[in-house]
């Protein structure tokens, strides 16, 4: 029995450790421990993935009895990981903005909590149902933490707007599903993916719910054109609590749609390349990096800039994607590679700006940014480290991230594609410099107001520990390179 | 040395990483917080990171040294050692896939030292603490100076790297580290105009030869699939593969065919080279630029704007050899292409004699010493070019002391003529020297060593490395290593004529002698005769030190200044060592006289390129017994250009070289302006360059700005007004969006799309129709019109022959899941393809 409970042991540290927090919260005025406790339960989770990682899937025999209901495979750990971490480095961004801003209610903690575990229980659903249960549980979440401004109009509409568009994507996923059950009479994944392969199937259903689902996914990872939510909701909402939705939940949505592409529709005639989704996705990614870097590099304010940007790397990640049908072990990998590299350079990035400013001295447009890294040389530094990591300059992780899926790219025929992504690269790279020349070339016009940064050790250990990743991955990507390999085609 | 070896074991030879590291930590401290820690801090730090490196330089040679005799008399080969080598791994950084089979190719931040690698690892940690020494004094005055020593501790980090790296990956962060550093270091007075420039220029020249390199460097991982050392080694054959595949298409470029109103492009030839001369080449760019080689010299002599150590250190002893030590490091690849190993030796010879032509009639002594470096790098070039490695790497080792030697002491004038001579063209000019030798009789007895060792006085250290080159030169033949193997294929090669030994040697000996003539010249110059800087006497109670110290810039003083004086011993204790080595160097290859030790050191690392395509001319007996009558050509050389520069200067003082100016007034003006090759450049390369962004910046002005921004902006403002217009409702304009992807989802989904894939083989073809969900097919295989089958089938596959020069067309139909219908056609037809004959260089 042990090792079917070490593979469930991430998720159920999670569930309870949300529990204990809303308990503490209740039981206790102490609040500033709240985001540490948030970061050692994620992290603790973290460590019981890696010891599964570990002892290796095939070796957690009992675990097929949660199938077909969840999926312990190394695609499932390696996202467990991931979000684990992520989760944690945005908890502890929290706990030094929520204070610094007033907005300090321990709520904030659970939620992010149980939405990481949704965003879990999607990379292992092996259900359909299970899927949407998981799926709901994160957005839901993320609906909550993006309107936790309460007393923030743009917070509550970001939020509102959210959720509406994702209870209108969520609900064109499941018409999609439904559709596919009833045209196979299955709703495991694998169960799904057998049916469709048979040539005997030619209902026309399938083809719809082959659209519907694709149009929930590309909501989900924000794929122009259903990316329209995005900067409202990322700027109106606290940002750790952008971080997470930029980091975790973009995850858990790629996660689900490495899933469900490449088991459930990963059959000859839906990934056919005439026909089916590919070139569908293929030209999806196109839209997405060119729209949004286009439109990034028009943004004034900094986290909308930040917003679009994530949006184009989502168009990066779809290029793997595309890549992942004809080289699934390699590309899939690149996508895992470049998740892992996105994730902690977006959330230093978000974790450098809130160190950038203070309550009523925010960073909001590039203005506020202006001599920043004049006066204040060991805020500015960080950001700046970001900012390059996200446009991919070496030996930055963000390098390796487009590195790899490039090349994967590359390898599997995809020639066009990649110098659309390449060039898009160069595009943005415009908006990422216009960072350094206002931190280190301008000085604030007079009279302007200035951004103030703040301190907090919880913000600065997240920073490190960003930074710390970053390097890792560009100087000695080897060791997650080789896990995200590991995961090969078990997708 | 057991304990060494138990400590450090072959393959994790972590004291690499201390050498390197230790620089790099005086670097960084003296750049950090150097301004706050006062000079004697800052100079304290540089020279222990230096000493402890060089120290530490020295155990690792002396253990290469014990396991190298160790394999000499334990192998049981006939006197000759293997190569031993040291490594060690910083760590694994990331690997790629490359090569035709597809082979991993590991890229990590390794290091390495061999034999090669040792001497380059002593001569840059031995001599660079030297001048690191000499810098304390001669740059004690000068206010960045905390700035000066980390750029210097900086570069030697990444000379090191370069030198110590294990792959091409890493020793080109090291190639482009120095770059840096040297960029820093032309520059370092950059509040003078003409500085900045020249490190610009530098940059740039360099930034030319970078990008041979890299292309190289992917053309190696290509062929080899491989970027280490051994790994290319082991692979070097692939570079020689004779299908047309694996060659290097010139003309048509990349292989392809000329057609349409392009055709008269296509030759009747296709003219392919070889992927090691492809590569050969590529790389000898990147050292035409490291190594100022023509055409890429041209950033050498006006890198002496930085500081005289500067000039020793990087762009005389170290950094400029790097381009030799990257032909000496990847022999093996270079000697497969003998085109590349000719064009290397003529390039060198070339270089050689250009640069001491203009070297003849400079009168600034860094300027002087600046074409002399140029030249005596040529000579390198010329000795490993006709596959003399060793000889070219020798020639290395001796040029380090005594140019460095050369430098520093020049340096040491600059320093004392600077004293009252504040312009800095003027302290430089040799014109204001003379007579020095009675007031600096240290600096003159090591400046004099040092110009015997490069004039080649016999039995001097430049002596036994030029004659050794310029004897390889003349009997040394580099020949195809498969020559008799594509013989019996019928496949030709190409082979260096029989007159180009005999004309490089010609072409080094006049080279010789001028270097005999211009190296005479400063040091009569600067030395000898009356010294003609200022007046000599006690200074006047009204001029003091001090008060002329911002005033007068001129030449000179009106009144009497105090004799030039002796330089510190910080600055005349790195002369005399490295003057030392300049005298006694020559004895570790004395090639004459069968004393080798150097040699042996490193026949190693040259077998396989050695054995593989170097013969002599002759045979050896009958090498052997031209030994003395080609050294007499090099002591002739010596002897002719010394005399001639003796008579015309300390004989005549002067006078017949006034005379032979003013008789060749054109002449002469023209070397004295470097045969205007700068400004030929100006014209040819800037001008085109910027003729060229001025046309695109109209265009970019007219057609982009006027055309595409105008029609842009305008559309955005149409968006934008759309936009607005749907404000109030802005939710629905998101979910709007929505529905319209999800409609073109819909519309891709159920339209039909007939396509398909077809692979030709001879004269049938294989017809693979694009599957699909729900999608079912039907086919006209024969051309008719008609569908073979009126019901459409699950048949996706379809074969079809052709006859010879005739085409068929094919139809596809196919029916969707809803029921829809599409259609497309293909025409099938054997197209001749006109065969083109593949000749060229292999």
């Amino acid at each position: 029995m042990m090792p079917s409970i070490l593979a469930l042991m991430p998720m159920l540290v999670i569930g309870f450790g949300a529990l204990a927090l809303m308990l503490a919260e209740v039981l206790t005025d102490a609040k500033t421990g709240l985001a540490v406790g948030t970061a050692v339960v994620l992290f603790t989770a973290a460590a019981f993935a890696c010891a599964g990682w570990m002892v290796g899937p095939e070796n957690l025999g009992d675990a097929a009895v949660f199938a077909p209901w969840l999926v312990f495979d190394r695609f499932t750990l390696f996202f467990e990981v991931l979000l684990a971490l992520s989760g944690a480095l945005a908890a502890l961004v929290a706990g030094g903005y929520l204070r610094e801003h007033g907005i300090d209610r321990g709520e904030f903690y659970a939620i992010l909590s149980f939405s990481t575990l949704g965003a879990m229980m999607l990379a292992a659903a092996g259900d359909v149902l299970m899927l949407f249960v998981g799926l709901e549980t994160m957005s839901i979440g993320a609906y909550a933490l993006a309107g936790f401004r309460r007393g923030s109009p743009k917070s509550a509409e970001g939020a509102l707007k959210y959720f509406l568009l994702g209870s209108f994507a969520a609900a064109l996923m499941m018409f999609g599903f439904a559709l596919l059950y009833g045209a196979t009479g299955h709703t495991d994944l694998a169960g799904l993916h057998n049916a469709l392969a048979s040539e005997s199937l030619r209902s026309p259903s399938i083809v719809i719910a082959l659209a519907l689902v694709l149009a929930g996914l590309a909501f989900k990872v924000s794929a122009v054109p259903f990316h329209m939510w995005t900067p409202d909701a990322y700027e109106g909402a606290p940002t750790p609590a952008t971080a997470f939705m930029a980091a975790s939940v973009k995850a858990g949505g790629f996660a689900v749609l490495l899933r469900v592409l490449l088991t459930v529709f990963g059959d000859e005639r839906s990934a056919s390349w005439a026909t089916g989704w590919p070139p569908v996705v293929a030209l999806l990614a196109v839209l997405t990096m060119t729209v949004a870097n286009l439109v990034a590099g028009r943004q004034e304010s900094i986290k909308r800039m930040l917003a679009y940007s994530s949006i184009a790397h989502a168009g990066y990640l779809l290029v793997g994607v595309v890549a992942a049908i004809r080289a699934p072990a390699q590309a899939q990998s690149a996508v895992l590679f470049y998740l892992a590299t996105y994730s902690v350079s977006t959330i230093g990035a978000f974790a450098a700006l809130v160190l950038c400013g203070s309550r009523g001295a925010e960073v909001v447009s590039y203005e506020d940014l202006a001599g920043l890294g004049r006066r204040h040389p060991a805020v500015a530094l960080p950001f700046a480290f970001f900012i390059l990591s996200l446009a991919g300059m070496p030996p930055m992780a963000g390098f390796f991230g487009k590195w790899f899926v490039f090349k994967a790219a590359m390898d599997a025929g995809l020639h066009g594609l990649t110098v659309i992504a390449f060039i898009n690269s160069v595009i943005a790279a415009y908006y990422y410099l216009k960072v350094f020349v206002f931190l280190y070339m301008r000085e604030p016009a007079a009279g302007a107001p200035i951004a103030k940064p703040m301190w907090s050790g919880e913000v600065v250990t997240a920073i490190a520990l960003c930074a710390f990743f970053v390097l890792l991955l560009g100087l000695a990507p080897g060791a997650v390179l080789d896990a995200a390999l590991a995961v090969g085609g078990a997708g | 040395m057991p304990a060494l070896e138990s400590l450090f074991p072959r393959d994790e030879f972590g004291l690499l990483g201390l050498i390197i590291a230790l620089p790099l930590l005086g670097a960084i401290v003296n750049g950090i917080w150097g301004r706050r820690l006062g000079r004697s801090a800052v100079s304290a730090m540089a020279l222990t990171v230096m000493g402890l490196a060089f120290a530490l330089s020295l155990v690792t040679v002396c253990h290469l040294h014990s396991l190298f005799t160790e394999s000499l008399h334990g192998g049981g080969g006939a006197g000759h050692g293997e190569r031993v080598r040291l490594a060690w791994t910083a760590w694994e950084w990331f690997h790629t896939t490359g090569g035709r089979s597809g082979a991993n190719i590991p890229i990590d931040l390794k290091f390495s030292v061999d034999q090669l690698s040792g001497i380059m690892m002593l001569v840059i940690t031995g001599i660079g603490f030297l001048i690191h020494l000499y810098s304390t004094a001669y740059m004690a005055e000068d206010a960045s100076y905390a700035r000066f020593f980390a750029y210097l501790n900086l570069f030697i980090t990444a000379m090191l790297v370069l030198v110590l790296g294990d792959n091409l990956v890493v020793l080109f962060i090291g190639w482009e580290g120095v770059g840096l550093c040297s960029y820093l270091l032309i520059g370092f007075w950059f509040g003078k105009a003409e500085n900045a420039a020249a490190g610009r220029k530098a940059f740039l020249a360099n930034r030319i030869g970078d990008f041979g390199l890299l292309i190289g460097m992917f053309l190696l991982a290509q062929y080899t699939g491989a970027l280490d050392w051994d790994g290319i080694a082991r692979n070097a054959h692939l570079l020689l593969s004779p299908s047309p595949a694996a060659r290097v298409h010139v003309w048509p470029v990349g292989g392809g065919i000329y057609q349409g109103m392009w055709a008269f492009l296509q030759p009747a030839n296709v003219v392919t080279i070889s992927g090691a001369t492809a590569v050969s080449l590529a790389l000898f760019l990147g050292c035409t630029g490291k190594s100022a080689q023509l055409p890429l010299y041209v950033w050498l002599p006006d890198a002496m704007a930085g500081p005289t150590p500067v000039s020793a250190l990087i762009h005389a002893a170290t950094m400029v050899t790097a381009g030799v030590y990257l032909v000496c490091r990847l022999s093996f690849v270079f000697v497969l292409s003998p085109f590349t190993m000719t064009v290397i030796a003529v390039v060198g010879a070339l270089t050689a004699l250009f640069a001491a032509t203009i070297a003849l009639v400079q009168n600034d002594v860094k300027k002087v010493l600046a074409y002399s470096t140029v030249s005596q790098l040529g000579f390198m070039f010329l000795g490993v070019g006709v596959g003399a490695f060793t000889a070219g790497f020798f020639h290395v080792f001796t040029h380090a002391f005594f140019k460095a030697c050369l430098f520093l002491g020049a340096g040491s004038v600059i320093h004392s003529m600077h004293a009252h001579i504040h312009d800095d063209a003027a302290s430089q000019d040799m014109r204001n020297m003379g007579g020095l030798r009675k007031y600096m009789p240290v600096t003159f007895a090591t400046f004099a060593i040092s110009t015997l060792a490069i004039i080649g006085t016999p039995f001097t250290s430049g002596f036994f490395s030029k004659d050794e080159i310029l004897f390889k030169a003349f009997t040394n033949h580099v020949v195809h290593p498969m020559k008799d193997k594509f013989a019996q294929r019928g496949l030709g090669v190409w082979e260096q004529p029989t007159w180009v030994g005999p004309a490089l040697y010609v072409v080094g000996v006049l080279a010789a002698t001028m270097t005999a003539f211009y190296m005479c010249r400063a040091l009569y110059l600067t030395f000898f005769g009356d010294f003609k800087g200022w007046a000599i006497g006690e200074p006047s109670a009204a001029k003091t030190h001090a008060d002329h110290d911002h005033a007068d810039h001129g030449h000179g003083h009106g009144g009497p200044a105090p004799a030039p004086h002796e330089s510190p011993w910080q600055m005349t204790l790195p002369l005399v060592v490295l003057a030392f080595g300049a005298l006694f160097g020559g004895w570790l290859n004395a090639a004459p006289l069968h004393i080798e030790p150097l040699g042996h050191w490193l026949d190693p690392v040259f077998a396989q390129a050695v054995s593989q395509g170097v013969q002599i001319v002759g045979g050896e007996e009958h090498a052997h017994h031209l030994v003395w009558p080609l050294a007499a050509g090099g002591v002739a050389a010596f002897a002719i250009g010394s005399a001639i520069a003796y008579w015309m200067y300390i004989a005549s003082n002067g006078a017949p070289a006034k005379a032979l100016a003013e008789r060749n007034k054109k002449l002469h003006q023209l070397a004295l302006e470097k045969w205007r090759v700068d400004e030929f450049y100006g014209v040819a390369v800037v001008g085109v360059a910027e003729a060229t962004a001025e046309t695109c910046a109209a265009i970019d002005h007219g057609i982009v700005d006027g055309l595409f921004a105008k029609a842009t902006s305008s559309v955005v403002a149409a968006a934008g007004f759309v936009l607005r217009a749907l404000h109030t409702g802005i939710f629905h304009a998101y979910s709007a969006a929505m529905v319209v992807g999800l409609a073109g989802f819909g519309w891709f989904f159920i339209a039909p799309h007939a396509e398909a894939s077809v692979n030709q083989a001879g004269g049938s073809y294989a017809i693979h129709a694009a599957p699909g969900m729900g999608y079912s097919f039907r086919w006209d295989a024969d051309g008719d019109g008609k569908f073979d089958s009126e019901r459409f089938g699950p048949t996706r596959d379809l074969s079809v022959s052709v006859e010879p020069g005739k085409t068929k067309q094919v139809r596809l139909e196919v029916k969707n899941a809803f029921g829809l219908t599409g259609s497309t056609t293909i025409t099938l037809g054997t197209e001749a393809k006109k065969g083109a004959a593949v000749v060229g260089l292999r």
